[in-house]
């Protein structure tokens, strides 16, 4: 169990979430309350559709919950707007995804400092935001890459553009989705130890969603969902989450 | 919100990724804006050039026609002298005042033209030489009568054998030197002679009168006998105070001042003509009176007052008239360039929904990567402008392209007559403008609903696209 602190980096509580209406309405998250302090890497792992994904999505900004309260990096997103939100994405919040979602028109390089054309201000204009680029882009290895396509690299050199991103603004929290998930088993472990790496040089939070045992073995704290509850160390759901339900 | 900049790199990235469906976007409203063009600059040319043939801020008041004169299609001038005109041009409004007098009395023209001897009765009249002054020939249009008075005459005459100077004649009464008559004709008549006359009796006809004056060997050759008092209908001169005698006129060229159908020369001259054949009552007699006004809105009351106050009214104006019809003409070109650009629009409309479902995986990775709802709406609607602003400016030069054409065909296969335009359109620079304005406004609108739907896509569900 994590330390408990008066400001942890990801703070939900009771938070319940469904899809569809009426008699086709479906619940995915059933009372969650979770802590991450910061430094932390954090792995949720579930089955398929056990609401691990709705989690990350909801604590990055992208759904909303339908109930319970979610706060952010000290942001409270039941009071904030969408442009305080869009600004938390954009320079607090790195997201990596199983699918890289690196838009092909665009180089490495464009994709990487992508983030920039959001940014209420860069650093040193577009000269200066190359430059990051590069630099990020550095961390991951592949500066040689910077000007070829995304349709021109691997899938692990594909990701390693899309973590490069992630880190363009230097977040302090990465939710990371399944981000092996379309990797083979090298190329994988490569990716896990460059978030250890990230981890540890730059003190970055990690929320990495997976049902991966080689990625959550990594984790300094693993959350087990399941049916829209977080399991306890039993395997059981939490007590309170099911007399709440029930 | 993204800075101007930004916003512009990522639409051009993206317009360059989807050229096809921005050139598919972009065709309708390419036509549109070019017929909108087109068809603005055409009526704007024709109609420019139609009020200056038949200005419409230019009245002209005439006598009002009498029962019985009137039904023989004459008009009675008794009216029309000059407290008519001081009342005139004491009215508000009115920015000149321009009297014209007709030759009252007949008249024999002569002119020998390629070895052809034209006579005819002449119908002219006289207008005041300052109403002159800013056309080319205003310099010459003047009373050299009156500007002779009290200097020694140069004398002339078959005996001795003396010559008159160049523009000169002489007058067989006194032996004395005379210059020429200054006078105009119009368009009108010119073109009459063209269509009309040159055709049917197999004469050349006349395009720019400078070249005509020029083939023609100078303004000394442009003249004209003028037999005063004399005309080819017998039994008309009976009532007449004098006798017939013979003057020479010089036919500067041509002026849309000048009387449709006949001459016109400086009112001086038929001032003294009139008085010398029927008296005085026909020397201060005028046929009409031109009125200058400020603007066209002060026709209506003026033409209001000239009636109640005066009891006389205006010439119907043909430039009026044209300058309906084609404002009519106008409204139905541009409603259909409107409906043109309203379903390129409704086209824009349902290219860009198709984009949205398309690009919902980007619009959710935007989202995660900090552009907010106001970004998406920009990048959106910026590529609609920029829609709009490519296929404005296409459809400009398209529209000036085809004018330019149509110009240089016109030039090539109509007949090289007086009344035809330097250009039929007239492409102002508001009018580019507004097609722009209007090219772009109308994108903006075809892709507002899409963009807003993409602004609202839940990026979490818009990630989640396969």
């Amino acid at each position: 169990m994590a330390i408990q602190s008066p400001n942890p980096v990801v703070r939900l509580r009771d938070v319940h979430k469904a899809y569809g209406s009426g008699a086709g309405r479906t619940p995915v998250l059933r009372g969650v309350s979770l802590e991450v302090q910061s430094g932390e890497v954090v792995a949720l792992v579930g089955q398929s559709g056990s609401g691990k994904s709705t989690l990350l999505n909801i604590v990055g900004g992208l759904d909303d919950a339908d109930s319970g309260g979610v706060e952010v990096l000290g942001v409270d997103y039941a009071v904030a707007r969408d442009a305080a939100l869009s600004r938390l994405r954009n320079e607090r919040i790195g997201f990596v995804f199983q699918f890289f979602n690196l838009l092909d028109h665009m180089d490495c390089l464009a994709n990487v400092i992508l983030p920039a054309s959001f940014a209420r201000e860069t650093r040193g204009g577009p000269r200066g935001a190359i430059e990051r680029g590069r630099a990020v882009l550095d961390r991951v290895g592949l500066t040689e890459l910077a000007h070829r396509r995304p349709s021109e690299l691997s899938g692990g050199q594909k990701q390693r553009v899309a973590i490069a991103r992630a880190l363009f603004h230097s977040p302090e929290l990465l939710l990371c989705d399944e981000p092996t998930g379309n990797l083979d088993t090298d190329t994988g472990r490569e990716v896990i130890e460059l978030f250890t790496d990230i981890n540890r040089k730059d003190g970055v939070t990690l929320l990495i969603v997976t049902h991966e045992e080689r990625v959550s073995s990594t984790a300094g704290r693993v959350i087990r969902i399941s049916d829209g509850c977080i399991l306890d160390g039993d395997g059981q759901a939490e007590a309170r989450a099911e007399e709440r339900s029930a | 919100m993204m800075s101007p900049g930004r916003l512009a790199r990522l639409v051009g990235h993206n317009a360059i990724r989807n050229r096809r469906h921005f050139a598919l976007s972009a065709f309708g409203i390419v036509v549109g804006i070019a017929a909108f063009i087109f068809f603005l600059a055409l009526s704007m040319g024709v109609r420019g050039w139609v009020l200056e043939l038949f200005p419409i801020d230019q009245v002209e008041v005439i006598a009002p026609r009498t029962s019985l004169i009137g039904s023989l299609g004459m008009e009675s001038q008794a009216d029309l002298n000059d407290a008519v005109a001081a009342k005139i041009r004491e009215h508000d409004g009115v920015r000149a005042v321009v009297p014209r007098m007709s030759i009252a009395f007949p008249a024999l023209g002569v002119w020998w033209y390629q070895d052809t001897k034209l006579k005819f009765d002449v119908v002219g009249d006289g207008i005041n030489p300052t109403y002159l002054a800013d056309e080319p020939q205003g310099a010459l249009f003047r009373d050299y009568e009156a500007e002779e008075k009290g200097k020694p005459a140069v004398q002339c005459g078959p005996a001795p054998k003396l010559f008159c100077p160049d523009l000169n004649y002489c007058d067989t009464r006194n032996n004395t030197c005379h210059h020429r008559v200054p006078m105009l004709v119009s368009r009108k008549l010119v073109e009459i002679y063209n269509t009309q006359f040159a055709k049917s009796r197999g004469l050349p006809v006349i395009g720019a009168m400078e070249e005509f004056i020029v083939q023609r060997g100078g303004l000394s050759k442009m003249r004209l006998h003028l037999d005063l008092g004399a005309t080819m209908i017998e039994a008309t001169t009976s009532t007449l105070r004098g006798p017939p005698r013979r003057i020479e006129g010089v036919l500067l060229g041509i002026s849309d001042k000048a009387i449709p159908i006949g001459v016109t020369v400086p009112i001086g001259y038929v001032e003294r003509w009139n008085r010398e054949y029927l008296g005085d009552e026909a020397a201060s007699t005028y046929s009409s009176i031109v009125v200058q006004l400020d603007g066209k809105d002060q026709v209506g009351p003026f033409a209001s007052w000239v009636e109640k106050q005066l009891g006389l009214r205006l010439q119907d104006s043909q430039g009026q008239q044209f300058a309906t019809v084609i404002f009519v003409v106008t409204l139905f070109f541009l409603l259909i360039s409107f409906c043109i650009v309203t379903i390129s629009a409704i086209n824009i409309a349902h290219n860009f929904f198709m984009q949205v479902s398309e690009r919902r995986r980007e619009i959710g990775l935007l989202r995660a990567l900090g552009a907010s709802q106001a970004d998406i709406r920009g990048v959106f609607l910026g590529e609609a402008a920029l829609i709009g602003l490519v296929a404005g400016v296409v459809g400009m030069g398209a529209a000036v392209a085809t004018g330019t054409a149509v110009n240089l065909l016109a030039r090539q296969f109509l007949p090289d007559l007086p009344f035809q335009p330097a250009s039929f359109f007239a492409f102002e620079w508001w009018i580019l403008a507004g097609g722009l304005v209007f090219s772009v406004l109308f994108c903006l609108l075809g892709g507002f609903l899409p963009a807003r739907k993409a602004a609202r896509m839940a990026p979490a569900q818009a990630l989640a696209q396969q």
